[in-house]
């Protein structure tokens, strides 16, 4: 009855893993063996160097502070827009007429999520005329309601910079996490959430006690993925801000580093080791947030 | 010494058997079999031996200039090689696509490596893929058999294409820096252009006075100021302070001229002279600020006519001034200006037919070529005299006078080239500067800090001049 | 009584974030349409006379058209390309049991986690070294190799839970494994086909990266670097309402495929997310 599996399995096999080898498998091992070199892109031969690369990166005051900028992304964007995305998702689902959902939640859940549908480049270009000193949209706002002495310009300044950037991103998210979250609050039982009501329990017990426990799940997806855009931030940063990736270095990314020791420079084997640290990094996070989420599900069973 | 295995070898064995056909070309592959590289009896029709009917590649940026010039080379050099099969290409990310081919031993047989995207010519040199233009040098010009192609070069376009004592490459547009204004403004308000930073100053309060901010800059991007502080700082201290500076000679950037330049860039900051959100706006932002009469003077390149000629309102008549002197007692004459050769063309030492890119070249470097470039491109060419009779556009107009004043005191720094790693950090702390963060001692030791790490740093190459 | 004012203050909040959302876009709109002094006198100002001239301009002479068609080539072309080797590769691995099985499934799911920037120095070499640097099929080939680990790990717990049955009827009847592939189980696996198909098409739409590396020739660019392009470089002339106008532009198909299809679009999504 089964004659060949294995030629079908063959044919219909090769060619994915063959794609995935040469243009996936391939170049992540190459950039681990050039991160021991000090290629130029040039020369014919790369000569090893061992792991100076390495050693030079932690003397690299750009590399330290496109870290520290990471970091920030890190924490800033996902908290931001899970809090922001829950507490919308929250709104939608457990107002109105016995916690049934406010009238017109389908026209906000479209609208909040048009953001979505923007790619990274057509973020970087439509705020940077948002951020714009003088005639940006976002100083016009304040101007039109009276708090001009809040106008400055925004990614000039190395105290606003990285917000700016944060914001932008956090604008960009919150739609879709809305989106998933009210999906999955709305597969909460309803007669679970009736009963806590007829038992007197007000808004914020029922999201606390019952909706957050039953969208954990999601919350914790949302974290990673957020996690990963937050690593990056590459494009925005790029298109943006001053520099790119000023002021004094304030929007710096792991990612502008690496393009431009590559592309620049030609420095690519120091690139390849920003790479591998890069990687060494998202290992270690990701290993940390699944042993974080085993933990949590031992709480909730 | 350890031993270095070839990248061929480890990658083979680092990648999966499936991929490794394909991935054996991955590595760089050049250097062991240097394509033929013929050459032709020298006559005088063909002072440089190309060799009868060997196709020609040509290779050029795309960018601000266009391609009209490169492609007018084209023909000129079809008319003295009818046998040859010419193929031109304009890119606008030249690196990305030569890079390889340097690599791979194929490179095309004349190369414009220009615009954002170019390769690092120093590089080059040091890996050996580049021709020694002293051929070309000494070969009769196109328009006179009796004046070499040297002779017909401005000065310092010889010297900015040297490296290590071997001419490298030609650059083929010349770019002056300075201070740029709107003629008509100027007029309507008495203002004239000042010849110290004292006048500047003045000139300042009254500017502001007319309810027109001073001075707007491309705040997102520092460089821009950082030419006419280093334009003070070159006049002050005269041309050994810059070459003490592109050499990364200790506390180069801490010399008394270097501060007060960097003092009186402070100043027009400190004094409030920029149109205010200036260090947010990027080029064009602050240039079309500039152009709407909203600023009245602005730091740029003479490549600015060109970018704003869309934008640039009737009767605005732009024209560039040389940066004010510093003090009385500069080291530099008062018209000294800031000047550097752009647009390199370089012949790779492995094309397949050198002698014809050498010829292409000759070709470039002739009035007839360098007259339409002026026209067509609105900018200064390399070559002598070949802006002479023509109708010149007001800004361009202006460059070339301000060339002709400057006569032989054209300076030009090199460390931006030579040295990217600083180069970054040098804007920075100038961003920094300008916005009131950083005063000029601490400006000037950050920039000397970061000297210090590149001349002490092996890994980079180091230059001298 | 209280509900309805707390019903009030919930729609200022969620109303106050559904303007902040579309303010940007709204605004984007009008300065498309607005003349450049326009747009430097005031931010807030409308145009005086619409100038539908700065979209006539930016799709002719900026290039938006160009980019655009640039884009859905490689957008489709990688998206067909990853969906059809995706589903087989997927279907293969969780339906049969062969030798490396886990092995192949567990390299292809880890390609999820390594970050790109890690990859993009040799990534550069070998596309050049293939000959594929700035061409269609080289950036198709790349966007598809990138978003199979995705397409993988999704549609793998897709075709585990389709029941078993069907499949060994239709080997009873005579089907052959392909067949069975392409008539019994692929039909069935449409729902999470849709959702990962949404998914990949808005990951490559948004992909900047890999065509900035990847991808030199000005007349292949699509339409991320196009605007970035535009919007950055020095040397291009200044005109701002054009590039207002050719962000409209960029952003207007899909937001209108998005308005037209968004019940199935947010069903697809959130069905593969919360599962």
């Amino acid at each position: 009855m089964r004659h060949g599996k294995y030629r079908f399995l063959i044919g219909a096999l090769a060619p994915p893993l063959l794609l995935y080898g040469v243009f996936v498998v391939s170049p992540y091992a190459q950039a681990f063996y050039l991160a021991l070199t000090d290629w130029d892109g040039l020369s014919a031969e790369a000569r090893l160097v061992g792991l100076a690369n390495f050693t030079d990166l932690w003397g690299d005051p750009l590399f330290l502070a496109a870290l520290r900028n990471n970091a920030f992304l890190l924490l800033a964007v996902p908290t931001a827009t899970i809090a922001l995305a829950l507490f919308f998702a929250a709104c939608l689902t457990l107002g109105g007429r016995r916690r049934r959902g406010v009238r017109g939640s389908g026209l906000y859940r479209i609208v909040y999520f048009f953001p979505q549908l923007l790619s990274v480049a057509i973020l970087g270009v439509l705020f940077q005329f948002v951020y714009t000193p003088g005639n940006g949209l976002l100083n016009g706002l304040l101007d039109a309601v009276g708090l001009d002495a809040l106008q400055r310009s925004w990614l000039a300044d190395p105290a606003t910079a990285l917000p700016a950037v944060t914001a932008v991103m956090v604008w960009s998210a919150v739609g879709f996490y809305v989106v998933l979250f009210t999906a999955a609050m709305e597969s909460v039982p309803a007669d679970i959430v009736e009963a806590a009501v007829l038992d007197g329990a007000g808004n914020l017990t029922v999201f606390r006690r019952i909706t957050l426990p039953l969208v954990w799940d999601s919350v914790q997806v949302a974290y990673v993925y957020l996690g990963i855009l937050a690593l990056d931030g590459f494009a925005l940063v790029q298109i943006m801000t001053v520099g790119p990736g000023g002021p004094d270095n304030a929007t710096e990314v792991i990612g502008l580093t690496l393009y431009r020791a590559a592309f620049t420079y030609g420095e690519f084997g120091y690139a390849s080791a920003m790479g591998v640290t890069l990687f060494f990094i998202t290992l270690t996070l990701t290993a940390l947030a699944l042993r974080a989420t085993k933990r949590e599900r031992v709480e909730l069973a | 010494m350890y031993a270095h295995p070839s990248r061929r070898s480890l990658l083979r064995a680092s990648t999966m058997a499936g991929a490794a056909a394909v991935l054996s070309g991955c590595v760089t592959a050049g250097g062991d079999d240097p394509a033929p590289q013929a050459t032709g009896a020298v006559t005088d029709d063909n002072p440089l031996g190309v060799p009868d009917g060997a196709d020609l590649e040509v290779v050029i940026f795309n960018g601000g200039y266009g391609e009209e010039y490169t492609r007018h080379a084209v023909t000129l050099y079809e008319e003295r090689h009818p046998d040859a099969t010419v193929t031109h290409e304009g890119l606008q990310k030249v690196g990305e696509v030569l890079q390889p081919r340097f690599v791979s031993g194929e490179p095309p047989d004349v190369v414009d490596n220009s615009g954002a995207g170019r390769l690092d010519i120093a590089a080059l040199a040091a890996a050996g893929q580049l021709t020694d233009l002293a051929d070309l040098l000494d070969a009769p010009s196109l328009d006179d058999p009796a004046v070499p192609v040297r002779d017909l070069l401005l000065p310092g376009v010889v010297e900015d294409g040297t490296l290590d004592g071997t001419v490298r490459y030609l650059n083929y547009s010349y770019v002056v820096w300075g201070l740029w204004y709107s003629r008509s403004l100027f007029d309507r308000h008495g203002w004239s252009v000042p010849a110290t930073w004292d006048d500047m100053l003045a000139l300042c309060e009254d500017i502001k006075g007319a309810g027109i901010a001073p001075w707007t800059w491309q705040g997102k991007y520092p460089e821009y100021m950082m030419d006419p502080l280093q334009s003070l700082a070159a006049k002050a201290g005269g041309i050994e302070l810059v070459h003490a500076i592109d050499n990364l000679e200790p506390d180069a950037w801490r010399h008394e001229a270097v501060l007060a330049a960097a003092d009186a860039i402070h100043r027009l900051a400190a004094g409030g002279h920029f149109l205010e959100g200036s260090e947010g706006l990027s080029h064009t932002e602050a240039q079309n600020a500039w152009c709407s009469g909203r600023a009245a003077f602005i730091p740029c390149g003479s490549w600015i006519e060109g970018e704003q000629q869309d934008v640039t309102p009737e009767g605005f008549d732009m024209a560039m001034a040389a940066v004010p002197a510093l003090t009385a007692a500069d080291a530099l004459p008062n018209g000294a200006v800031q000047g550097a050769s752009s647009e390199s063309f370089l012949v790779p030492a492995q094309a397949r037919n050198p002698r014809g890119g050498l010829e292409y070249l000759r070709c470039l470097f002739s009035g007839e070529v360098a007259r339409g470039f002026a026209e067509s491109a609105k900018a200064m060419p390399v070559v002598r005299g070949a802006t002479d009779g023509l109708d010149l556009a007001p800004g361009l107009a202006s460059v070339a006078a301000a060339l002709e004043t400057a006569g032989d005191d054209v300076f030009g720094y090199k460390y931006r080239t030579w040295y990217p790693e600083l180069a970054v950090e040098v804007d920075t702390a100038t961003g920094e500067l300008l916005a009131g963060r950083a005063d000029p001692e601490q400006w000037a030791d950050r920039i000397q800090a970061a000297a210090d790490a590149v001349a002490a740093d092996d890994s980079i190459a180091k230059h001298e001049r | 009584m209280r509900t309805r004012i707390a019903d009030g203050a919930l729609h200022l909040v969620l109303a106050a974030w559904a303007a902040l959302v579309t303010l940007p876009l709204a605004w984007a709109v009008v300065s498309s349409l607005k003349t450049d002094a326009e747009i430097f006198a005031s931010p807030w100002s409308l145009p005086a006379e619409p100038q539908w001239d700065n979209w006539i301009r930016a799709w002719r002479e900026a290039g938006i058209g160009r980019y655009l068609l640039n884009t859905l080539i490689v957008v489709g072309g990688a998206l067909a390309l990853v969906m059809l080797l995706g589903a087989v590769c997927a279907y293969c691995l969780a339906r049969y049991d062969f030798p490396g099985n886990r092995l192949v499934y567990h390299l292809l799911v880890a390609g999820m986690l390594f970050p790109v920037f890690l990859a993009l120095v040799p990534l550069f070499f070998v596309v050049d070294q293939l000959g594929m640097l700035g061409t269609y099929h080289g950036l198709i080939l790349v966007y598809a190799a990138y978003a199979l680990p995705f397409t993988v790990f999704f549609l793998h717990a897709f075709f585990r839970s389709l029941p078993a049955a069907t499949a060994e009827a239709a080997f009873i009847d005579g089907c052959s494994h392909a067949g069975v592939f392409f008539r019994v189980m692929l039909p069935m696996a449409r729902p999470g086909m849709v959702s990962v198909g949404i998914f990949n098409f808005l990951g490559l739409w948004n992909q900047y990266l890999l065509p900035l590396v990847l991808n030199p020739d000005p007349d292949r660019y699509v339409l991320a670097q196009g605007l970035a392009a535009l919007a950055v470089s020095q040397g291009y002339r200044s005109d701002f309402s054009g590039l207002f106008a050719g962000l409209i532009i960029a952003i207007l198909p899909v937001l209108l495929a998005y308005v037209l299809f968004q019940r199935q679009i947010r069903a697809g999504l959130t069905a593969g997310a919360v599962r």
